[in-house]
């Protein structure tokens, strides 16, 4: 009984809603799209909890390095500080950001900071692009002639200094870098299609997690 | 001078770092403003908006966060004046939880501009999680996915809303996206089956992996980071944050192809540079001292 | 202006100046920023989650609207949450069966027919259409698209090997490759670059009067700290460095200078 709780019920439930789900693309009766309609409200409310994991999980790990004050547990002080605060500041503000608390914090606070920790990546490239972007082989060269072509067409500077510029850069992405793209996106939902096979159909279990 | 190309060769990146910085500031305070050519597929998500007549809904998913930012609100403030200038019904929302408070923002800042009224004229119907799933519910019931809007009032009361059971309803849908869920995905669970035309405005890093879509017609027209954003702004007679970037965004491809000719001059000739063909059935080799890369700081650091 | 707008600019200068140190190199400033980041976000998204997915989706709709069925989901929510208990982190899989399941389920017959047939289709229909017209550019794109597609599909089919004329097949394939990363490297830049211009846009706002020049102001604080924070790192280092006799100028000694 707990070998069928544990693995075949979950399997059972992979295999039954893949199945439904599949076919029911092709089933246009009211009935199906009803299904379809409910399941997927179903659907928002699981995920809603299940970014709830998430949280808790990241919870976890600061609490931990507070609790045995590894180097630099301060910093995991800070992390739980500050959500509580945004948390009190939301709940108080009703979830409501316009001229509130919450407003001030996600616009001078969150806004700042995630912009400027992916905008260090434009520094990075830039020395990455300096250090290893090298014409080591043929290969190479041709991935760094389509690079520089792309970044001189794709401006106003290199469009006036050479017209043709531009044209070209859009030539490139419209037919040659496409080509690949495509190739690319057929061979990825290829993959992805026999992926999801092997997960309605129980050959693949990764999602299950843990010992069975 | 083979010397001097290896010194060149491992520069300290910082130098590179002050370079970049001042490349972006200067333009920035001192702009030149040079023209900027409109591209094919802008000017296509430009022309299906013109096209559609007055009351007609429209849909904007806010589909980024405040990393993607500078790319995709110039986009979205330049989307959503000329959709209310066309007085269209405007319906915005997100797939992305931290992106709400922006879509927010933007939404009620360029609506009170055109003194539209929320409810009547536009609605923001805020967050839901679920990616993929959210766009399915609401092809199938719109009420169903976004029982009531950001602000906690039912969406089968609101005006805006009126006869828009589903997204068969909408008549132009535009993803802003970062990722995903984005544009594919208002495609591939959305306009696949509820039949809507798409539109996509996308981070500058996602954009190629479009032209696909855009070349079967999956997508209408397309607008791929700042420059098209500049490029919309041109064509609505707008001046907003994409033009006024184009100018540092030069500087700064300037300077990188720069630094792309020069660091392959360096590599040429520094001692012991061997130029080969990529084999994949060849063992791996390790790289000549001219591979290696890092100052000697760094490894102090 | 506002006192919370003109607290607010000197807040965000500060911190968006904090991530930047990171350019000098790792440090005190940085790690705060980073961290009160993943702290904020948390809490930001923990009161969404409260007010748009259990308020607007489940209190909703079943304490004022009376869909009680949807307390079966919030069961199945819960059980997601039983991950956390080794003892009963089992009942999880029911959940993730049924989320898994369904996203299985319904990528299959959209994705065959977006991305595979819709795009094979995108690939064949301009040669169809083509017919006895003279031979121009489109047709030769629509000749170099398929081209593209068949050798980048051959390239990455490993399930036989490469030689002959597969071998050739995959080297052009390589090549079609090589072109689109080129182009998605370009586009990488641009949009980095495009990064790091908004973020100048706003420091150089907040560097205005109306702001009370708050980006210059904490530029030369953050610029201190990190000339304090550089001595003190420094001197503590130096006094846990063993003693050793004075030998001249060895290498060692000669890098450390240059650090």
């Amino acid at each position: 009984m707990t070998l069928f709780l544990r693995r075949t019920l979950p399997l059972l439930l992979t295999f039954l809603f893949g199945v439904a789900f599949a076919a029911q693309y092709y089933i246009p009766h009211p009935v199906s799209e009803g299904a379809l309609t409910e399941i997927s409200v179903w659907l928002r409310i699981i995920l809603g909890f299940a970014m709830i994991l998430g949280i808790a999980s990241l919870c976890q790990v600061h609490y931990a390095k507070i609790r045995t004050r590894v180097a630099g547990w301060g910093y995991s002080l800070v992390v739980y500080l500050s959500m509580l605060i945004t948390v009190a500041v939301g709940f108080w503000a009703g979830g409501q950001e316009t001229g509130t608390g919450l407003g001030w914090v996600y616009t001078y606070t969150l806004l700042a900071l995630q912009g400027t920790m992916f905008s260090l990546l434009g520094f990075f490239v830039a020395s990455a692009a300096f250090r290893a972007f090298r014409a080591r082989s043929k290969e190479a060269t041709v991935l760094l002639v389509a690079a520089i072509l792309m970044m001189f067409g794709r401006v106003p500077l290199g469009e006036y200094l050479v017209p043709a510029a531009g044209p070209l850069a859009g030539w490139l992405l419209n037919v040659l870098s496409l080509a690949a793209r495509r190739g690319i996106l057929i061979g990825i939902s290829l993959g992805g299609i026999a992926t999801s096979i092997k997960i309605i159909f129980g050959i693949e279990r990764s999602y299950l997690g843990g010992r069975e | 001078m083979r010397e001097l190309a290896g010194k060149l060769l491992r520069l300290d990146r910082r130098a590179i770092f002050v370079l970049i910085a001042l490349a972006t500031l200067i333009p920035l305070l001192y702009p030149v403003g040079l023209p900027i050519r409109v591209s094919p597929e802008v000017k296509r998500v430009f022309d299906h908006i013109e096209s559609l007549p007055a009351g007609s809904v429209f849909l904007l998913s806010l589909d980024f966060d405040p990393a993607s930012k500078p790319e995709l609100y110039p986009m979205a403030v330049a989307l959503l004046n000329h959709a209310f200038r066309r007085d269209l019904r405007v319906v915005t929302m997100t797939l992305w939880v931290t992106g709400t408070g922006m879509a927010e923002k933007v939404v009620s800042g360029v609506a009170s501009e055109y003194g539209k009224r929320r409810g009547l004229d536009y609605a923001f119907l805020g967050y839901s999680p679920g990616g993929a799933n959210v766009i399915i519910n609401m092809g199938q019931d719109l009420n169903a996915a976004f029982p009531a809007d950001h602000y906690g009032e039912r969406t089968a009361d609101l005006p805006v809303l009126r006869g828009v059971r589903s997204l068969r309803q909408v008549n132009y849908v535009v993803s802003l996206a970062a990722g995903t869920p984005g544009v594919e995905s208002w495609y591939v669970y959305g306009k696949e089956k509820y039949g809507f035309e798409l539109g996509g405005g996308v981070t500058a890093v996602i954009a190629p992996g479009l032209y696909p879509f855009l070349d079967t017609g999956q997508i209408n027209g397309l607008i791929g980071g700042l420059r098209g954003a500049a490029e919309y702004e041109i064509l609505i007679g707008m001046k907003g944050k994409g033009m006024a970037g184009m100018d540092a965004q030069s500087a700064t491809h300037f300077i990188i192809i720069g630094l792309i000719l020069l660091c392959n001059l360096f590599y040429v000739l520094a001692p012991g540079t061997v130029v080969r063909s990529f084999d994949p059935s060849a063992p791996l080799r390790t790289g000549s001292a001219q591979d290696r890369t890092g100052s000697p700081q760094e490894g102090q650091r | 202006m506002a006192t919370s707008v003109l607290i607010g600019a000197w807040v965000a200068a500060g911190l968006t100046l904090f991530m930047f140190s990171f350019l000098y190199k790792d440090n005190p400033f940085f790690r705060f920023g980073e961290h009160l980041y993943v702290g904020v976000s948390m809490g930001y998204t923990i009161v969404r989650i409260h007010y748009d997915v259990m308020m607007k989706s489940l209190y909703g709709p079943v304490a004022q609207e009376g869909k009680w069925w949807l307390l079966v989901p919030a069961l199945l929510g819960l059980l997601v949450l039983t991950r956390f208990v080794p003892k009963v982190s089992w009942l999880s899989r029911i959940s993730f069966a049924v989320i898994v399941g369904f996203g299985s389920g319904v990528a299959i017959p959209r994705i065959i027919s977006s991305n595979i047939l819709q795009q094979v289709q995108g690939t064949l229909k301009p040669l169809l259409n083509a017919g006895s017209s003279r031979f121009g550019m489109a047709e030769l794109n629509a000749l170099l698209i398929l081209t593209g597609v068949l050798t980048v599909l051959v390239y990455f089919f490993f399930s036989i090997e490469h030689k002959g004329a597969i071998k050739i097949a995959a080297r052009i394939g390589v090549y079609f490759l090589m072109v689109y990363f080129g182009a998605a490297f370009g586009y990488t830049v641009m949009a980095r670059m495009s990064l790091v211009i908004g973020r100048f846009d706003d420091l150089i706002l907040f560097a205005s009067r109306d702001y009370a020049y708050a980006s210059l102001v904490l530029l030369i604080l953050v610029t201190l700290g990190l000339l304090l924070w550089e001595r003190g790192r420094r001197r503590a280092e130096a006094v846990l460095r063993p003693r050793e006799p004075r030998r001249g100028t060895s290498q060692r000694e000669g890098v450390r200078r240059t650090a």
